[in-house]
């Protein structure tokens, strides 16, 4: 039932005859299982999702979900084809069983280095324990799966940052405070680490009675600096994307070649800087 | 003037920053409520414990996550190195063996000469706003910077703290974490034995 492969790596070339192709995907590094659904399998698995019990749910239910990080069945019960054109859209991948895609596939990224345990990717849930091992039982090879960690909710603490700080994360109200991390609505592992980055060449420079270091706006890491220490009424935690970065100031329709280019302008700009 | 730091929380924001300027040869104290109190997510004594995935996401130049790991690479980033050396495989992600990828940066900055690491819970009440903050200890001047690394799972006390700093009642909201299943009870049977057609 399942299969092996990386999204759009692992899907049948349109010219591609089987063979190669299958020599292809035997040759590709085995990173991801995928577990493909049929129309009948996923419409199953929708029904038991939208009714399961969830955690507590009058508590968070009211509050502000960031979209990154939604539950599935939150996500779900916006429409039945939500999550297909979501963390289960079947783009990129053709059913070994049947050399077409999929209605829609549930990936598992390997989790340690021995590649013993999986995660189910954005299956982020506040489903309670049982009803995660009775719901995800219903997808294809995951009748007998054995958790060895359920998903979890768990709270979100941050400041008002738009209001608070400067682009070098400092306290504006007090210049020997500085925030840095998930704390600071920058909101992912290596955008914590970008203001980790920040805070420490800022606060060396500010010892050493240097001026402080203002990453370019056409930076990501200086993009994402500029983002949180603008002031912004909704403010909400970000993820680095290229739509916090300045426009190209050309028009290009094709998406990889311009975040080619906004990508090849951050790295000299950031060299410049050095 | 004698100079320190303080750093409050050692995830991946913390320890980069403590890394970043011990380098330059500044004493930093790191504070770390682990492993005498455990916020409801974690669950080891490790600094940089990550709890939510195991993905740091794509390592694709077009990517923009992919070229903020590259912008930190070229600024000699502890973390973004660690994970580099403690990844699995997956395709164009970077994703790390938590616990190896914890392990090694705790080793990089317990090993470090300039950062001392403080087990216990740092609540916040010398957080203030008003003039630089000195202190004079065995008669000598500190000039003393602070940083607020505490992640989404700030202390109650602290995150009280906080709010009188900073003068907001709402600090928090709610989000989630995926399950995780061992592979071996994937039924993984009928991919190896039927070939595609």
């Amino acid at each position: 039932m399942p299969f092996t492969g990386n999204r759009y790596d692992q899907e049948r070339g349109k010219e591609e005859e089987i063979e190669d192709w299958e020599k292809r995907l035997g040759s590709q590094e085995a990173s991801y299982i995928n577990l493909p659904m049929n129309k009948e399998e996923y419409e199953t698995f929708y029904k038991e999702l939208v009714s399961a019990e969830v955690v507590t749910l009058h508590e968070f239910e009211k509050r502000e979900i960031f979209e990154g990080c939604m539950p599935i069945e939150i996500m779900a019960k916006r429409g039945e084809d939500t999550l297909r054109f979501g963390p289960l859209k079947p783009v990129g991948f053709t059913d070994p069983r049947t050399t077409r895609r999929p209605y829609a596939v549930v990936q598992l990224r390997q989790d340690d280095v021995n590649g013993t345990i999986y995660n189910l990717v954005g299956f982020q849930t506040n489903l309670k324990y049982g009803e995660q091992k009775r719901v995800f039982s219903h997808i294809p090879g995951l009748a007998n799966a054995e958790f060895v960690k359920y998903g979890v909710m768990h709270r979100n603490t941050y400041i008002n940052s738009s209001e608070l700080l400067d682009n070098t994360y400092c306290l504006k109200k007090n210049p020997n405070i500085y925030f840095a991390g998930q704390i600071t609505g920058v909101e992912g592992y290596v955008e914590s680490i970008s203001s980790g980055m920040v805070v420490g060449l800022n606060v060396v420079n500010k010892l050493q009675g240097k001026e402080k270091i203002e990453f370019p706006k056409n930076t990501m890491i200086g993009a994402l600096a500029n983002y949180i220490a603008t002031p912004n009424e909704k403010f909400q935690p970000m993820n680095a994307n290229f739509g916090i970065l300045p426009e190209l100031g050309e028009r290009i329709k094709d998406k990889k070649v311009k975040y080619g280019k906004l990508a090849d302008r951050a790295i000299e700009a950031l060299n410049a800087i050095k | 003037m004698n100079q320190e730091v303080t750093i409050i929380g050692g995830g991946l924001a913390g320890c980069e920053a403590a890394y970043q300027i011990a380098k330059q040869g500044i004493k930093v104290k790191l504070y770390e409520m682990k492993p005498t109190k455990f916020s409801e997510a974690h669950s080891n004594e490790n600094l940089a414990e990550i709890v939510c995935s195991n993905s740091f996401k794509s390592n694709l130049h077009t990517n923009a996550c992919g070229l903020l790991k590259e912008e930190l690479r070229l600024l000699d980033s502890l973390l973004i190195k660690c994970a580099d050396e403690t990844s699995v495989p997956a395709g164009q992600a970077l994703a790390v063996d938590r616990e190896e990828f914890a392990k090694l940066v705790t080793k990089k900055i317990k090993e470090n000469p300039n950062i001392e690491i403080i087990n216990q819970e740092y609540t916040g009440e010398g957080l203030c706003i008003g003039n630089s903050e000195e202190r004079i200890v065995n008669g000598e001047k500190y000039e003393n910077i602070m940083i607020v690394a505490t992640g989404p799972l700030t202390s109650d006390t602290l995150a009280k703290n906080i709010s009188r700093l900073t003068g907001e009642d709402r600090l928090y909201f709610y989000d989630a974490a995926a399950p995780i299943v061992s592979k071996e009870s994937i039924d993984m049977n009928i991919a190896f034995y039927r070939k595609p057609l």
